[in-house]
């Protein structure tokens, strides 16, 4: 049990240092000077303002989306609905808070579930403790016996 | 963070709608159909939707819509304060350099808050 | 995402045997499970809430709009209406915007545009910021128009996009992207084509597909499903 974890925290100490850009790995903050207009505009940036950002073009694709990913959508209406947060609430800590690196690298779904979890947490509806033990409770309950 | 009475919402607007709800809250419209406006290119930090690639480019007015809360405000679930919103339509020619000459009609339009937008 | 089960060596201090019977779950299925169990317990919503909202999600779909189409192509009064009052015209094809709270969707709101095509002008519609899209009329929206690439391209080069899709227009027909930023939600009303003379709503209702109301494609008769794309499959999907 605990090597397997060793051996994940091992992994992720790895897998965090693919996810750096190539202009940050000196492992220095940069000095102000060095933050260019360009820089401080493309680092505050909304992530999710991308219209007119270059790309190619890729195969267009349609999804059948996963059970867990449509409840997570439903999750995120029924608070709006009941007055927990507004949709534009949701959209701001869904698509700008979460940042560029998760904002790109996480499935669309994903960002919606993150940011149901982060409206509990930052509406003082659950403190963080009890999101953890929760979320940790759930994964023993599917844990092989 | 949301707001305090979780009923608020449902109780201005059930039966209306929203942006519904919002109707008659933001005063008299700065701009109307027609009028030449430019877009703002105001800081932009933690949150916008009015988008990077619309700043500085001048459009004309094509649909005054409703009032709402900006987005920029009803992010962090502020409401007390409604805009007039606008569908702006600007010449593909004006927003990107290279768009091809032999399409000089293609048109894109994209909606603002008033805050956004400045006469011309 | 990820599923920790590895067993293709031994640990040395206890193999975990597969386990077929237990329902292994992702990192999002937790999550999920989570969110879900603490919003009720806390009294969020109710258990109830997320069944409703759940058959309000299961029974949305393209037909309405399309419908909608159909029934303007045939009746100039109707088809002021949907460009004057969407909503209001959203009621003859079954759909009340107002559903399932009472106040709309939280997330698509209440304010339907219908951009009407015409001989010099064709719509395609676009969120360049996430996917917003008219949900209670045309269901939930493709894979690809939520895509980053689709977004970012649309509104700049645009007649790329679209002959990607298959959809070729000449120079004198100017293209217009909508790109549906705010609380306005929009559906393309194509213009009929030609050898649909004669037809009945339903008949012209069946050509007017999701990809024709968000402007990548112009009905034809014959058409009546969406470009055919890959369609990618879920690990576990929803039992509708």
């Amino acid at each position: 049990m605990s090597s397997t974890t060793r051996e994940e925290v091992l992994r992720h100490l790895t897998a965090v240092v693919e996810l750096q850009p190539p202009v940050q790995k000196t492992g220095k903050a940069p000095y102000p000077t060095d933050i260019t207009h360009e820089l401080f505009r493309a680092y505050t940036r909304s992530p999710h303002d991308v219209g007119g950002e270059v790309d190619v073009p890729c195969e267009w694709t349609e999804e059948e989306h996963e059970a867990w990913g449509h409840r997570a959508y439903v999750t995120t209406e029924c608070l709006a609905w009941r007055g927990v947060w507004c949709a534009e609430e949701r959209r701001r800590m869904q698509n700008v808070d979460l940042g560029t690196s998760q904002y790109l690298g996480l499935p669309y779904y994903g960002r919606w579930l993150l940011s149901a979890a982060r409206i509990l947490v930052d509406g003082h509806h659950v403190s963080l403790t009890e999101l953890i033990n929760k979320i940790d409770e759930v994964k023993k309950r599917h844990e092989p016996a | 963070m949301s707001q305090h009475d979780r009923t608020h919402h449902a109780k201005i607007a059930t039966g209306k709608g929203d942006p519904q709800c919002f109707k008659g809250t933001a005063g008299p419209a700065k701009f109307k159909v027609g009028d030449q406006v430019r877009i703002k290119n105001l800081p932009d930090i933690f949150y916008t939707r009015c988008q990077v690639y619309t700043r500085g480019a001048v459009g004309v007015v094509a649909v005054v819509t409703h009032e709402s809360p900006a987005p920029e405000d009803e992010a962090w679930g502020h409401v007390d304060q409604s805009e007039w919103f606008y569908i702006v339509r600007f010449k593909q020619k004006d927003l990107w350099p290279e768009y091809p000459a032999n399409f000089p009609n293609d048109t894109l339009q994209t909606e603002f808050s008033e805050r956004w937008l400045e006469s011309v | 995402m990820s599923n920790d089960h590895d067993h293709d060596h031994d640990h040395g201090h206890g193999h975990k045997p597969p386990a077929p019977m237990v329902d292994e779950i992702s990192d999002f299925e937790a999550l999920e499970i989570a969110v879900r169990e603490l919003a009720i317990e806390k009294g969020l919503f109710t258990a109830e809430d997320h069944r409703r909202f759940t058959e309000f999600a299961e029974h949305i779909g393209p037909t309405p709009a399309a419908r909608m189409v159909a029934k303007a192509w045939l009746d100039p009064e109707y088809k002021k209406q949907c460009l004057t009052d969407a909503i209001k015209a959203s009621f003859a094809v079954g759909v009340d915007w107002l559903n399932p709270t009472g106040f709309g969707t939280p997330s698509d709101y209440t304010d339907l545009r219908v951009l009407e095509d015409t001989p010099t002008m064709h719509h395609v519609v676009v969120c360049t910021l996430c996917s917003c899209y008219p949900r209670p009329i045309l269901g939930f929206q493709p894979e690809w128009y939520r895509t980053p690439n689709y977004r970012r391209r649309l509104v700049r080069w645009p007649r790329q996009v679209l002959a990607e899709f298959g959809l070729t227009l000449p120079p004198e027909v100017e293209v217009r992207v909508e790109d549906s930023n705010q609380k306005c939600r929009f559906i393309v009303m194509p213009m009929r084509p030609a050898g649909t003379e004669g037809w009945t709503e339903d008949q012209l209702t069946e050509i007017v597909t999701r990809d024709c109301l968000i402007g990548v494609a112009l009905p034809k008769p014959g058409m009546t499903t969406n470009i055919p794309l890959p369609v990618h499959k879920p690990a576990k999907p929803a039992h509708h």
